[in-house]
């Protein structure tokens, strides 16, 4: 699977969300993109690309797009 | 009395007379792999929306987090674990058992775990991911380390496990404690003691006053987590708000602060009748015991608070539940050094910084507080708990020099 593929899963899996919804996509967006849905795609994304996410970019991580930008920093090309 | 003719149930795990008191050293990677598959399977459970404090302890069981808890470790020493460790867990926080099996397991332990007699739903999910998982090969070896039992009070069974652990990790308060502790134990098995704590918030007006509306959002859902998701009920939710500030200021953000956490109380489920009633008794009570200068219900009733002038020394005595808070102003903190003793644990904080508070404590020899955190983190257990560093005291020292 590409990176983009593995980013999107964790996406899909945590908020059974479709692929078309993902572009836009941004926290408290949906209902399942709450405190506890955050905590549950940080941790998929954690374990999908097997890093360690500084506590500042889980607060930041703010949307679908943002996050691709934030897995720079972790040396995680996802586009 | 033997293990194998025990009365217990057994929840998860080997039984208790299959289970063998080996050890492993602090961080194992067996210890981490079980418990990140863990937080893998909890976190990708349906029950999470419903039960946050199991997506909490799934994501605290998280892989990452493990492996940086296992990297800030002090390896000055080769260490093991202690051998068996018998916990009782509490019956007041249902995700409790899980944490402290983990702190058990993580120090190197065999775990005996046993679970409160209340039926928690978060227990039956927490304890069926882990079944799944230890019957598994490649979790083997912590499966013979591991089991999680029930069974209602029984003195000579808490005896007899008791007598074969190498480590006690006593929850459930004073009471609890002082009695298990009276049971015989081997010569070296160390007890770890959740006794009776309490707990308190200190705000500062300004800051409330001036938040914008998303820090204050942030600030009212954390002080309703820190309080509601436990019912008042956990020792780190305060029972106490220490306001700072002038009169006008605090009078603007006590409006503020308890109007929007009542504005967020009326979006969740209304609270059993019994608390409503309980809270009041309570009220008329404190009025009687403390006579205090203001005494306030909400709205809706779901919040309680009494203002007092003064602190008399053993407020704790008086904590309520439910969402019933005593209330003063404290400028320069002499009230809180008054009243502070061993039995207040977590002191949560808006709109100032904590080393105040960490310099109050040491610079004067205060004896209590072993926790200043942020509003909102008052009920993350983690590893360093109640004053324990936890690995540490459950695992022992091989010194070579």
């Amino acid at each position: 699977m590409s990176n983009l593929e593995i980013y999107q899963q964790a996406f899909k899996e945590t908020f059974m969300v479709d692929e078309e919804k993902l572009a836009d996509l941004k926290y408290q967006d949906i209902p399942e993109w709450d405190s506890v849905g955050h905590m549950a795609l940080m941790a998929a994304l954690e374990e999908n690309f097997q890093i360690e996410l500084d506590i500042d970019d889980i607060i930041e991580f703010s949307s679908y797009e943002y996050g691709k930008e934030i897995l720079q920093k972790y040396k995680v090309d996802v586009d | 009395m033997k293990l194998a003719s025990l009365s217990v149930e057994l929840l998860a795990g080997s039984s208790l007379h299959e289970i063998e008191a080996q050890t492993l050293p602090p961080y194992s990677e067996e210890a981490i792999r079980f418990l990140a598959e863990v937080s893998s399977r909890l976190l990708k459970s349906p029950n999470i929306r419903e039960y946050p404090d199991i997506a909490g302890f799934g994501y605290w069981c998280r892989r990452a987090n493990l492996s940086k808890l296992a990297l800030a470790f002090d390896k000055n020493y080769a260490r093991l674990g202690r051998g068996l460790a018998f916990h009782i867990a509490p019956a007041n926080v249902p995700v409790n058992f899980a944490f402290s099996f983990a702190f058990g397991l993580l120090a190197g332990n065999a775990n005996i775990v046993r679970l409160s007699s209340t039926n928690h739903p978060q227990a039956t999910v927490i304890l069926r991911a882990m079944q799944e998982l230890l019957e598994l090969e490649k979790h083997a070896r912590i499966r013979h380390m591991t089991s999680f039992v029930r069974y209602p009070r029984d003195d000579k069974i808490t005896n007899t496990l008791s007598e074969i652990s190498d480590a006690r990790i006593i929850w459930g308060g004073d009471a609890t404690v002082n009695r298990i502790r009276m049971m015989k134990t081997k010569a070296r098995c160390v007890d770890v003691c959740f006794a009776d704590r309490y707990s308190v918030s200190l705000l500062r007006a300004d800051a409330i006053c001036d938040a914008g509306a998303e820090s204050f959002t942030r600030l009212i859902v954390g002080f309703y987590n820190d309080v509601f998701l436990l019912d008042q009920n956990a020792c780190s939710s305060p029972h106490l708000v220490l306001w700072q500030g002038d009169k006008e200021r605090i009078c603007s953000a006590k409006y503020r602060f308890w109007r929007g956490l009542e504005e967020l109380l009326d979006t969740k489920s209304p609270e059993p009748g019994i608390h409503s009633l309980d809270k009041f008794t309570h009220l008329c009570r404190t009025a009687i015991w403390l006579q205090p200068i203001n005494q306030n219900r909400s709205q809706s009733g779901r919040i309680y608070r009494v203002e007092l002038e003064q602190l008399p020394v053993g407020i704790e005595n008086f904590r309520g539940q439910h969402g019933f808070f005593f209330e003063t102003t404290d400028n320069d903190l002499q009230k809180l050094s008054t009243i502070l003793n061993t039995r207040y644990q977590t002191l949560t904080y808006y709109g100032l910084d904590p080393q105040i508070i960490t310099r109050l404590v040491v610079d004067n020899d205060l004896q209590g507080l072993d926790r200043v955190v942020p509003v909102g983190m008052a009920l993350d257990i983690s590893i360093v708990w109640d004053g324990y560093d936890l690995i540490t005291t459950l695992s022992r020292v091989i010194q070579t020099v």
